[in-house]
């Protein structure tokens, strides 16, 4: 059994951490078994998660962020499949439950939801982990009223609670004769009308006006934003620990998107849940998180507080991110894009090297070698996974501008030629996800 | 216009699914016969011999019973009748070869369901683009008629037409065999009677069809931006429909074909059990022509239809091999963006 | 292009007039304009996507179009290409009214005003190879010949930075930065004077983001281009545009110099736009913004006067009224939720105290019926007369005498922001806001703050 490492201090943001955390992910590999190949969409991916921080993964699209959110959800649909890799959740009282009939996935207050049966790690969600989505109009039922979807998910909720089998009954406090009178007076309506109330309260508390009314709507009467409060308002049924976040507010209006955060952020002060939230968008992360991982190809390829990751940049994939973005406060100069595209995660065209070096302006001959992660200046909370963390950039040591493959035709104006597997293949597999 | 990932997605498919090659063997062998016929057929189908009536297939004995006057007294006489591989499907009751009226059959029979399909795509795309395309009042008034058409029983809207058609010179017209003339085989018939009335009557009957399934294509069609695309650079309204619109609505439309011809052989074969197909060489007349034999000689009603199911079921599983394979998001990965 | 291609188009406009002028341009869709409906007698409903919006575009420079879904912009985009008949107005390119233009006129206006679409899959027919979509408005407008065509297109292909030799592929093989790329390719194959980009860039990862714009700023100065930049992404806008008009439910509220428009917003609409944005930096946490709440209003039904009134933050009360703008914006959320009937009055409370057994509304204590309800509607404290006022209004509720009470408050609290639409006043930086409504007898106390 592996030991868990002492756990890291957060000192930045006032918000000491002096726990342990509450999610510790190890060397967490997904694949993805298509038909032009095996797609590596979660490459050794190691990060912890404390108890109530924000954490936010960024990343552009193909770089593995969502198969990450649901790689730990447990939600990975065939052709994925996690095929390594550990997921330490820390909670007590379900280590308890669990170490009876599973006493290798055990170790303290941990569990490792990896080794453990679906079955087992499906009474999580809803009730520990929940998720919300990008799309709230695909996620939501077109055909039943809101109110009684939310219904639904209390309802769930609740009798994952009463199921005697489940492992959460047994620390609820719920017996078995809740669990018969669900069960013999649960059937009289499609859903009891106290859960209706409960889902009522939700819609309220995710700031929905006139709720009554609004939870008899269907779907379609609610705009974007109403609809993505209505998903807020499910994930939080089961009053979870940690909300996995998936792009919630990249389909919606900047001034939605405002109102949203917002939600996200006082529903987070007042529960005091683990929010990993993942992202494209660097100012949304600005605003929300506490941490964050930027992901390039299946890894985090630097993390940190949220200092770290935007002032003190490390890797040039970070760099170069953070410049392509056109600045609101006053008329930047030239931007200065990253050349070329995001590579296709197909394992037999990834390589030993590192994967950003074929469009990094800074890649060496050390960069043949796949980096291991390091440590920024000795800090216990800033690291990368490249070379530039120990060495510095050397124009002897660095590759010919044409080192992998054709060179650009124009200086920034630089797709290179993709073969055809590139765009068809990982990528958008991955990303219909 | 079929890419490289359509041909690739097809050989998938293909080699996936027993039951597209099952389709394909099927298919390819009515073909062939129907093409061949005169070179495998043993008899002249329309030969007639009164003393060779009612032979059963090869391998099959049946015995009759009679009733006969024999010294004066009712005597039951068992009469055997052993099928021979001369008549390896047996004969009909005027004594003409079944294997052989089989072959010939499945010309008429292809020949209706190619040719009718030809007639309904014609007039259901055209139909089906324009109204889609166009939308509006175009759109309505095309449309209403079709679902006019459809509210009619096919049979019932079939009948009438050719009822329409009966005293027209071209309700059959007498297309002579090649192989015969071109003197490579002896003692088949010189020519082969193909009823055009019957092909654009199953044809018109079956239009609405694609029609329906074209306009619900050109509406989503019309909405993509390429299309606008090419509005902006000045393209007409015709270029658009041919270059764009078309060429991206086929997939459902050949999908939609392949199944419609084998409806399209049912329909031919209805009509000719009624008699109203204008020729005599076709499975449904000889179905028509046992039914009456259906008690004693089962197997002048059944094996056409036999021939019947083959095709059918044939054609179908080529066409669900086509629709698995051309349908999921034929380059449709719009899975782009974030 | 040699200048002989335009001679239809270059006629007849003083060099100091706009290249596009766009004028009360307005675009309707109709709801519930079915033959049945026709029969059944059902009015049709007009979904006023444009309603009535005017700029400018001169020469040279890039206008963008910023707002919100639904807003307009892309609607305006097209319509102003004449890829959709308008409602009603004008558009004028090179001195001509586009609308009128037919045959020649029409096919000379195609060549010189291109577009460039958000969607880098859709706006690429799957079927055509790279080289046919690039070369197809040659082969319209029947330019050059055959292997003028293919080199042109081998041109076109190598200058958005794609390889020459990409011609025979299909657009299914690239990313979409590259089949962005195309598209631009596709568009400046006719050498057009003026291209309409919308959300060029919306459907891109943020660095191929910047590559593509980077493009299309290069582009613009090799070619002489005018841009009519589409966009919901300030940032982007900012930092292409000289001048920027923002729409607001198919009406332009704002329009000024980009640097103005950014520093200084005049429209309240504008300003909360701007605030909502979340900006890429550290400080970002600690930047106390101002957000709007509500959402955008049916364009079927928009709101009468000002269209943004109903979110915004500086709505005007009435001159004889001392109020706090938080107490009035609270007072106008809760009149309108009255007008619109959208509060059930038997969940006021927590218990369901105003509900009889079978679930009908039904007050016995009408004093403490009108104290839960304002607590749970009003967004913010009211007290003193204000508070009486409300009080007295709600009290009509709890008979539920919807009308009576909307008229009381009515009475007391409308706004000059319901009456009267701004309209967008002729300025080189106008907004279409009551607080900027020339001061007449008043003084200015709402002016910009």
């Amino acid at each position: 059994m592996p030991s868990i490492p002492d756990s890291r201090a957060n000192t930045e943001g006032g918000c000491e951490m002096i726990q342990k955390p509450l999610l510790r992910v190890r060397d967490l590999e997904t694949r993805f078994f298509t038909e032009e190949g095996q797609v590596n969409a979660v490459e050794k991916l190691t990060l912890d998660i404390h108890d109530g921080e924000v954490f936010g993964i960024v990343g552009e699209s193909g770089s593995g962020k969502s198969v990450t959110a649901r790689s730990v959800l447990g939600l990975l649909e065939s052709p994925g499949r996690v095929t390594g890799g550990e997921l330490w959740y820390r909670d007590e009282t379900f280590a308890d439950t669990v170490r009876a009939d599973h006493p290798d996935a055990v170790d303290g207050d941990y569990v490792d939801l990896e080794s453990l049966p679906s079955n087992v790690r499906r009474t999580l969600r809803g009730t520990h982990f929940s998720m919300i989505f990008q799309d709230p109009m695909s996620s939501l039922n077109p055909s039943i009223p809101v109110g009684e979807q939310i219904a639904e998910a209390v309802e769930a909720q609740r009798r994952a609670r009463a199921n005697p089998r489940s492992v959460a009954s047994r620390t609820q406090g719920y017996g078995l004769s809740q669990y018969l009178m669900s069960t013999v007076m649960g059937s009289r309506k499609y859903v009891k009308s106290e859960s209706l109330e409960r889902a009522v309260e939700l819609l309220e508390l995710v700031g929905i006006p006139d709720a009554p009314l609004r939870a008899k709507e269907y779907p379609h009467e609610y705009s974007g934003g109403m609809l993505q409060r209505a998903m807020i308002a499910q994930a939080l049924a089961g009053e979870p620990k940690v909300l996995i976040a998936d792009e919630p507010t990249t389909a919606l209006d900047v001034t939605i998107q405002a109102q949203i955060l917002d939600l996200l952020t006082e529903l987070q002060e007042e529960t005091g849940m683990t929010i990993l939230l993942i992202t494209h968008n660097l100012g949304v992360v600005a605003r929300m998180c506490d941490r964050v991982g930027v992901m390039y190809a299946g890894e985090i390829v630097e993390r940190g507080t949220l200092a770290d990751v935007f002032d003190d940049p490390v890797h040039p994939y970070t760099q170069g991110l953070l410049g392509s973005i056109p600045d609101l406060e006053g008329i930047g100069a030239r931007l200065q894009p990253i050349p070329g595209n995001v590579p296709s995660l197909l394992d037999h065209e990834m390589g030993g090297r590192c994967y950003f070096a074929d469009r990094c302006p800074k890649a060496m001959e050390e960069c043949l070698e796949h980096p291991p992660e390091f440590d920024v200046d000795g800090s216990s909370h800033h690291a990368t996974r490249c070379y530039l963390a120990e060495t510095t950039y050397s124009e002897a040591r660095a590759l010919d501008a044409d080192y992998f493959g054709s060179a650009e035709p124009l200086e920034d104006a630089a797709d290179e030629p993709v073969e055809p597997a590139r765009s068809d293949g990982g990528n958008t597999e991955e990303d219909s996800r | 216009m079929i890419s490289d990932r359509v041909k690739q997605s097809l050989k998938r498919e293909f080699s996936r699914s027993v039951m597209a090659k099952i389709g394909l063997v099927l298919v390819l062998v009515v073909l062939l016969t129907a093409i061949f016929a005169p070179f495998i057929a043993p008899h002249d189908p329309t030969q007639q011999g009164l003393e060779e009536s009612n032979i059963p297939p090869a391998g099959v004995t049946y015995t009759t019973e009679e009733f006969q006057m024999v010294d004066g007294e009712r005597q039951t006489v068992e009469t055997e009748t052993r099928g021979s591989l001369d008549h390896p499907f047996g004969t009909d009751a005027l004594g003409r070869d079944l294997f052989s009226r089989v072959l010939f059959g499945a010309r008429t029979s292809l020949l209706v369901g190619l040719g009718g399909t030809a007639v309904a795509v014609g007039t259901g795309v055209g139909v089906g683009l324009v109204a889609g395309y166009f939308g509006g009042r175009v759109d309505d008034g095309l449309m209403r008629f079709a679902d006019i058409m459809l509210a009619f029983p096919a049979l019932v809207l079939a009948l009438a037409l050719v009822g329409f058609f009966r005293g027209s010179d071209y309700q059959a017209i007498a297309i002579p065999d090649p192989f015969v003339r071109a003197g490579l085989v002896d003692g088949m018939p010189e020519s082969f009677v193909f009823p055009l009335g019957l092909t654009v009557v199953v044809g018109i009957v079956n239009w609405v069809w694609f029609a329906r399934i074209s306009r619900g294509e050109a509406l989503s069609i019309r909405q993509e931006e390429y299309v606008k695309a090419a509005k902006s650079l000045g393209a007409s309204d015709w270029t658009i429909l041919r270059q764009h619109v078309l060429p991206n609505s086929l997939t459902p439309i050949i999908v939609l074909a392949t199944i419609q011809v084998a409806a399209i052989i049912l329909l031919e074969s209805s009509l000719s059990f009624l008699g109203f197909s204008g020729t005599t060489l076709s499975w449904g007349f000889d179905i028509a022509q046992g039914r009456d034999y259906l008690g004693t000689s089962w197997w002048i009603a059944s094996i056409p239809g036999l021939a019947i199911v083959v095709t059918v079921v044939g054609i179908n599983l080529l066409g669900d091999w086509l629709r698995d394979a051309l349908d999921p998001g034929l380059e449709g990965e719009h899975g782009g963006g974030m | 292009m040699s200048a002989d291609d335009h001679t239809v188009t270059t006629t007849g406009r003083p060099t100091n007039e706009p290249l596009v002028r766009v004028t009360g341009l307005e675009k309707y869709f109709w709801e519930n304009d079915s033959l049945i409906d026709r029969l059944l007698g059902d009015d049709p409903v007009p979904v006023r996507a444009v309603d009535g919006v005017s700029f400018d575009i001169h020469e040279g420079e890039t206008l963008g179009l910023v707002g919100e879904s639904g807003c307009g912009k892309s609607t305006t985009g097209e319509t102003l290409l004449r890829l959709q008949e308008p409602t009603g107005g004008a558009v004028e390119f090179d001195g001509r009214n586009v609308y009128d233009l037919e045959g020649t006129g029409l096919k000379a206006f195609r060549r010189e005003a291109q577009i460039v679409f958000q969607d880098p899959f859709s706006s690429l027919d799957p079927r055509m190879t790279v080289g046919r979509i690039v070369r197809q408005p040659l082969d319209i407008h029947d330019v050059g010949s055959k292997t003028d065509r293919r080199a042109k297109v081998q041109d076109l292909l190598e200058r958005v930075g794609l390889a020459a030799d990409h011609v025979d592929r299909y657009p299914h093989e690239f990313s979409g930065g590259q089949r962005q790329r195309i598209g631009i390719a596709r568009a400046l194959a006719l050498e057009p004077e003026f291209i309409v980009l919308d959300e060029p860039t919306s459907a891109l990862d943020v660095s191929v983001q910047a590559q593509v714009l980077n493009l299309l700023d290069d582009l613009q100065d090799e070619f002489d281009l005018t841009y009519l930049l589409i966009s919901h992404d300030l940032s982007v806008i900012r930092h292409v545009c000289d001048r920027v008009a923002v729409m607001y439910l198919g009406e332009i509220v704002e329009i000024g110099p980009s640097e103005e428009i950014f520093e200084s917003p005049r429209h309240p609409y504008t300003e909360a736009l701007l605030e909502s944005v979340p900006r890429a930096s550290t400080d970002e946490r600690d930047r106390d913004r101002k957000t709007i709440s509500g959402d955008v209003p049916s364009p079927r039904n928009p709101p009468t006067g000002c269209r943004f009134r109903t979110r915004c933050p500086q709505i005007i009360p009435p001159d004889d009224l001392e109020i706090d703008q938080e107490v009035y914006r609270a007072i106008m959320t809760l009149r309108e939720r009255i007008e619109n009937r959208a509060i059930t009055l038997e969940a006021v409370g927590d218990r369901g105290e105003y509900e009889d057994e079978d679930g009908e509304f039904d007050v016995t204590d009408p004093d403490a019926f009108v104290a839960d309800l304002k607590a749970d509607i009003l967004e913010w404290p009211v007290s003193g007369r204000h508070d009486e006022r409300v009080t007295e209004a709600v009290m009509a509720l709890a008979s539920e005498q919807w009308d009576d009470a909307a008229e009381q408050l009515a009475e007391t609290y409308g706004s000059v922001c319901e009456r009267e639409n701004p309209g967008l006043p002729e300025s080189a930086h106008p907004a279409a806001c009551h607080l900027h409504d020339v001061p007449s007898v008043e003084d200015d106390r709402y002016g910009p703050s």
